[in-house]
């Protein structure tokens, strides 16, 4: 007598599309709501063109060294001028585009696939969560650049890897935070009771009913997590312990650019700017996002 | 408020226990043996034979973690592998300056912040309000360290008004005129935490605001300020006062990049020189003396809500 039931929580075809249908319409509403959130987006879009077209837009090579062109202010050939090398810097701020998403895909990713199983099942399991959030806790005791720099110590090299590992561990426990929250609150909800009540099958009602409903917050913290992450790459880089310095990067640029900065300060001004408009795009999104998804959980930023 | 206060403090003990774990399983995880990566390449067998020894590296790991958990409690973090000093001295060395960075960022934090966050909330959407917004959406965006270097070549650059650099110790000189020192500093790491605080300042305001015991006051004829000040601001500190220790976390984390700018002598410019050093036994003592300051920190932020709200202490 049961089966048949259950059928009918299944969405059908049809169902599907006219579901589609409707979330694009409201990614247009979205992105056409607020002016704010539609520059956001359109940042965010050419950030990813940029990426993606990499060295086909860069009116110079990002490595480039041209001794007799060495610190050259903004001008018509070198649009943002030269650093101690004759690097040019709109090159080289371009070039950083695309390690910089990739890290930020990277670590966020980590964070994710970390964060999404531990968080779940923390939640749903309350012995499990908590041992688990004992040990969230006290890993979220060290403050983030600290626990980086730490891990960075420990993995050895700087290394593409280990900046991804060390800040991807760095924000694992805040997605497992966010996770198991939400999880705790679904747990009780009235309609994982109807699915225990009709005999579904703890994996099933994790996945089915559980997973499916998180989608919402994990979306927010995912951009909230790739805008830190990216900051934080760039605060390791301009440190000297990120990724290795003749990759071209943002905070690697600030970096070297630091002991001309009185007499060349746009070595610094620019890259600058980049990641200041990458981490505000990105926060916009997701501000835009969990307001839209999740006006419950708005934060107060 | 006993019964508060023993709770919370088994709890401060706890979370100092599992940060001392935390500390110790991470450094298991460094590749390689402890004793050869921490003297260095130029080390010779007896010489990494008898670290192990004195280390008790030999011994099982559970017997290893419980010496090292008796030391970290007498205070004795092992010694700087290229200082040849106790760990715990160099950092209480560099304590100053970064106490003093803290206490000026701090004071931007809370002189900018929860005024602009007041002003905002009096008219929600107005002209003040929206201006915030923009400042505070680029103040979360904009790395301090950019900032840092934005304001040093400006003001001690082009303009020549304040140092760009450096700090000597006030407490050894006595001299009150180095904080010029700090101003630049304080103000690029106070600046970019004091956006978050102003939000939260103006939500929480905006949500007592509309409380019916607001309207009373009004009603029975209390001047705005008073009403403001009095009856919403204290019941709106409770989520103030959470971010603000949240602050802290976020405070120290820009510390040491801001430190690093500036060439403050510091202990966020001593764990990079660490870490670049690959000096383990320093790191590790950097990150157990942060973390339970944190642990600390948040201990505090518990009491201060008791104090603030006495409905607190009974839960």
């Amino acid at each position: 007598m049961i089966e048949p039931h259950l059928h009918e929580l299944d969405v059908n075809v049809d169902e599907r599309t006219r579901r589609f249908r409707h979330v694009v319409a409201e990614l247009w509403r979205f992105a056409t709501r607020r002016t704010m959130t539609t520059v956001a987006l359109v940042i965010l879009l050419s950030l990813l063109f940029i990426a993606a077209a990499g060295p086909l837009i860069t009116p110079f090579g990002a490595d480039e060294l041209s001794m007799s062109e060495r610190l050259q202010a903004p001008n018509p050939t070198h649009l943002l001028g030269t650093d101690q090398f004759g690097r040019d810097i709109l090159s080289r701020a371009l070039s950083g585009t695309r390690i910089t998403l990739l890290l930020g895909i990277s670590i966020s990713g980590f964070a994710l696939l970390v964060g999404l199983p531990l968080g779940m099942l923390a939640g749903f399991f309350d012995r499990f969560g908590l041992v688990v959030m004992r040990v969230v806790d006290a890993i979220m005791a060290f403050p983030a650049i600290i626990l980086a720099l730490a891990l960075m110590a420990i993995l050895g090299k700087p290394g593409i890897t280990n900046v991804i590992l060390a800040v991807g561990l760095v924000w694992a426990p805040r997605m497992i935070r966010v996770v198991y929250s939400a999880t705790l609150t679904l747990r009780e909800s009235v309609f994982v009771e109807a699915a225990r009540a009709l005999g579904v099958g703890t994996t099933r009602i994790l996945l089915r009913h559980i997973a499916v409903n998180l989608i919402s917050p994990v979306i927010v913290q995912v951009t909230f997590t790739f805008a830190f992450s990216i900051m934080e790459v760039a605060a390791l880089n301009f440190l000297g312990v990120g990724i290795p310095p003749h990759v071209a990067s943002w905070g690697g640029m600030m970096n070297e650019g630091r002991m001309y900065i009185i007499r060349a300060p746009w070595i610094i001004l620019f890259p600058g700017t980049f990641l200041a408009l990458a981490v505000l795009s990105f926060n916009l999104v997701g501000d835009a996002l969990r307001d839209r998804l999740d006006p419950k959980l708005r934060r107060v930023m | 408020m006993l019964i508060f206060l023993v709770r919370r403090g088994i709890g401060l003990i706890v979370s100092t226990f599992l940060v001392i774990t935390i500390t110790f399983l991470l450094m298991q995880l460094i590749p390689g043996d402890p004793a050869s990566v921490m003297l260095g390449a130029n080390a010779t067998p007896e010489q990494i034979e008898v670290l192990r020894e004195t280390w008790g590296l030999n011994q099982p790991v559970f017997v290893q973690f419980f010496h090292y958990l008796s030391n970290f409690m007498r205070g004795d973090f092992g010694e700087s592998l290229f200082h040849h000093e106790p760990v715990l001295g160099i950092i209480s060395q560099r304590a100053e300056t970064s106490v003093w960075l803290g206490f000026c960022a701090l004071l931007v934090v809370l002189t900018i912040g929860i005024p602009a966050g007041v002003l905002a909330a009096i008219r929600p959407n107005g002209m003040t309000d929206n201006v915030m917004l923009v400042v505070a959406l680029a103040g979360a965006s904009i790395p301090s360290f950019w900032l840092g270097l934005m304001l040093m070549t400006l003001f001690a650059g082009r303009l020549g008004w304040l140092p760009s650099s450096g700090f000597t110790s006030i407490l050894e000189t006595g001299n009150l005129a180095n904080l010029r020192n700090m101003i630049l500093p304080g103000f690029s790491l106070g600046f970019v935490n004091a956006a978050l605080v102003a939000r939260t300042t103006r939500s929480s305001m905006l949500d007592v605001l509309q409380a019916d015991y607001i309207t009373t006051a009004r009603a029975k004829g209390l001047r705005g300020r008073i009403v403001l000040m009095k009856h919403a601001f204290r019941n709106a500190s409770i989520p103030i006062v959470t971010v603000i220790s949240f602050t802290f976390a976020s405070l120290v984390s820009g510390a040491v990049v801001t430190e690093n700018v500036f060439a403050l002598p510091g202990i966020g410019s001593l764990i990079v020189q660490s870490v670049l050093k690959r000096d383990y036994p320093v790191i590790q003592g950097i990150m157990f003396v942060v973390a339970v300051l944190y642990v600390l920190v948040n201990f505090v932020t518990d009491l201060s809500y008791a104090m603030l709200d006495p409905r607190i202490r009974y839960r």
